[in-house]
């Protein structure tokens, strides 16, 4: 799995299974093995999650639709809390973010 | 609290209201001017000036090529900008003007005769281009982000109007003396205008944009793509000139080079993307769309046997026809096959299933069609193409009418598969 940061590794744990449920609908693999969630922040004094992830390509057709449904899975996985997520090209997502299994995947 | 908001640089989509009529003219124009074929196949043993080759020829490139870049287009274009569509509103004038003019159009070709009919098509399809030019400068003109492939677009989009210009032109000159020659005469500068301008530079500048997207490489040079640009814009730039002030053959040499070493660059740039692909497994349709890159050759081929010909006083009917047919029936034809469904596929997804995503399990885009239909459809039309090919050279119109029940038949494939898109329904588990 790529580096993300956070200020909480065990509620990061638990976003990152929320998120791999988050597939890329043209690549047919999840946002967290393709290395596209860059930080997952815990506020639980304001019961805030900040989360940054980014996409494949700016040019994605799809984008709208991935960060919709990474916001929704990141709101059920933790009710009461207000979700900031926000989609970033800097830095730019490289090929080198994805996970091992996501390698395997891609050259079945 | 259990707000959520989301703050993106995502580029919000175009509506498929807008998009996807164009997607269904183009399907439907595909099939017609397939038929049209059948009925013509007469036509291709004669002179590439007759009304039927000209008919066909028109529903190619405006119906189907045309119709279904305006359609890409309008939803590309945002994308590769980051930026909104400037109008909708334009975008369905675009659609009217053209699903119009197109079919008065080739209704006078069919007919040759070259009175109202003739020139209300050719206003109306100027219009819809001068529709399409304004919308995407005015988008360009407001966006941040205005890189090489963008410029392809709108550069190509300027040689478009030009190229209907030219031809609004010729369709008057045929009943009234406009120009110092006779319409034939022009006939290669209008022609050149669309498919070096028009569709080549379009296809190379979202080409090189997608492939990449699609194969996830890692190979990105836009100083190559510059090249390339500069190559082949100043190809038809010479062309121009050369058209207007030169009458020697042999000058024409120069601009097929650029063309040439344009050409061969971009497939360089196809190749080293594809070879730094970390997706392994290419699909069905970005193969077609590889496929077409190398179909690219053939037309080519045909362009600097025609110009040896051209020059040896030796022009042959039959070649131009087949190099009319491989750009339109071949490399063309064969890029928007495979391009066609791995666009549509997410305009549909995202009508369908954007407000469904993380409700429960949706299918992928390359779900909502059959690939067995698509795998179908290819080998028809592989068949169809060659066999055709075969026919004109050896003018055989056996070979020829079996060819185009092939390509009647890869239509009706590609037709029934869209509209299987086109009307797909939510299906979530």
């Amino acid at each position: 799995m790529s580096e993300v940061i956070t200020n909480n590794n065990e509620k990061s744990r638990e976003a990152l299974t929320a998120l791999s449920q988050v597939n890329d609908p043209e690549i047919g693999l999840n946002i967290v093995d393709l290395g596209l969630v860059y930080q997952l922040d815990f506020d639980d004094e304001n019961k805030k999650l900040y989360a940054a992830m980014t996409l494949t390509t700016q040019f994605c057709p799809m984008g709208n639709s991935i960060r919709s449904s990474a916001a929704v899975v990141l709101q059920q996985a933790f009710p009461g809390y207000e979700v900031l997520l926000e989609v970033v090209f800097e830095p730019a997502w490289t090929a080198a973010r994805i996970s091992d299994e996501g390698r395997q995947f891609l050259n079945r | 609290m259990t707000t959520t908001s989301s703050h993106t640089s995502v580029v919000q989509n175009t509506s498929h209201k807008v998009v996807l009529p164009f997607y269904a003219y183009a399907a439907l124009s595909f099939l017609a001017a397939t038929v049209l074929l059948f009925f013509s196949t007469s036509a291709f043993t004669q002179h590439y000036f007759h009304p039927q080759t000209l008919a066909v020829t028109h529903t190619m490139a405006l119906g189907w090529g045309t119709m279904m870049i305006f359609g890409a287009g309008y939803q590309l274009f945002p994308v590769l900008i980051e930026a909104r569509l400037y109008s909708n509103r334009l975008a369905g004038f675009t659609f009217v003007l053209a699903g119009a003019g197109i079919p008065l159009l080739v209704y006078a070709f069919l007919t040759f005769q070259f009175d109202w009919p003739a020139m209300a098509g050719a206003i109306l399809v100027n219009a819809a281009v001068l529709c399409f030019f304004i919308n995407l400068t005015i988008s360009f003109a407001r966006s941040k982000s205005q890189n090489v492939h963008a410029l392809f677009v709108l550069t190509s989009v300027f040689w478009l109007f030009l190229t209907t210009l030219v031809g609004l032109v010729l369709v008057l000159n045929f009943t009234r003396t406009i120009l110092a020659n006779d319409s034939l005469h022009y006939l290669s500068l209008h022609a050149h205008l669309g498919i070096v301008g028009w569709f080549l530079l379009l296809v190379m500048g979202v080409g090189s944009r997608l492939l990449p997207m699609f194969l996830i490489s890692k190979y990105d040079q836009p100083k190559t793509l510059w090249q390339i640009y500069y190559l082949v814009n100043g190809s038809l730039l010479l062309f121009v000139v050369l058209f207007v002030i030169s009458h020697s053959v042999l000058l024409f040499a120069l601009p097929v080079l650029l063309l040439f070493a344009s050409i061969l660059l971009f497939v360089c740039y196809c190749r080293n993307t594809y070879r730094q692909r970390l997706r392994r497994q290419v699909d069905e349709a970005v193969k077609i769309s590889l496929l077409s890159v190398a179909m690219m050759g053939l037309p080519l081929l045909m362009l600097a046997i025609l110009l040896v010909a051209l020059l040896t006083a030796a022009k042959d009917a039959r070649l131009v026809l087949a190099y009319g047919f491989s750009v339109f029936f071949g490399w063309l034809t064969a890029i928007i096959l495979g391009m066609t469904f791995k666009t549509l596929p997410f305009i549909v997804w995202n009508k369908v299933y954007f407000p469904l995503a993380s409700t429960g399990k949706t299918p992928n885009p390359k779900d909502l069609f059959s690939l067995r239909l698509f795998n179908s459809m290819g080998v028809v039309y592989l068949l169809g193409f060659v066999l055709f090919l075969v026919g004109i050279f050896t003018a055989n119109h056996l070979l020829l009418q079996l060819a185009t029940v092939l390509l009647v038949t890869t239509s009706v494939l590609y037709n029934v598969n869209t509209a299987k898109l086109l009307l797909h329904k939510p299906t979530v588990s």
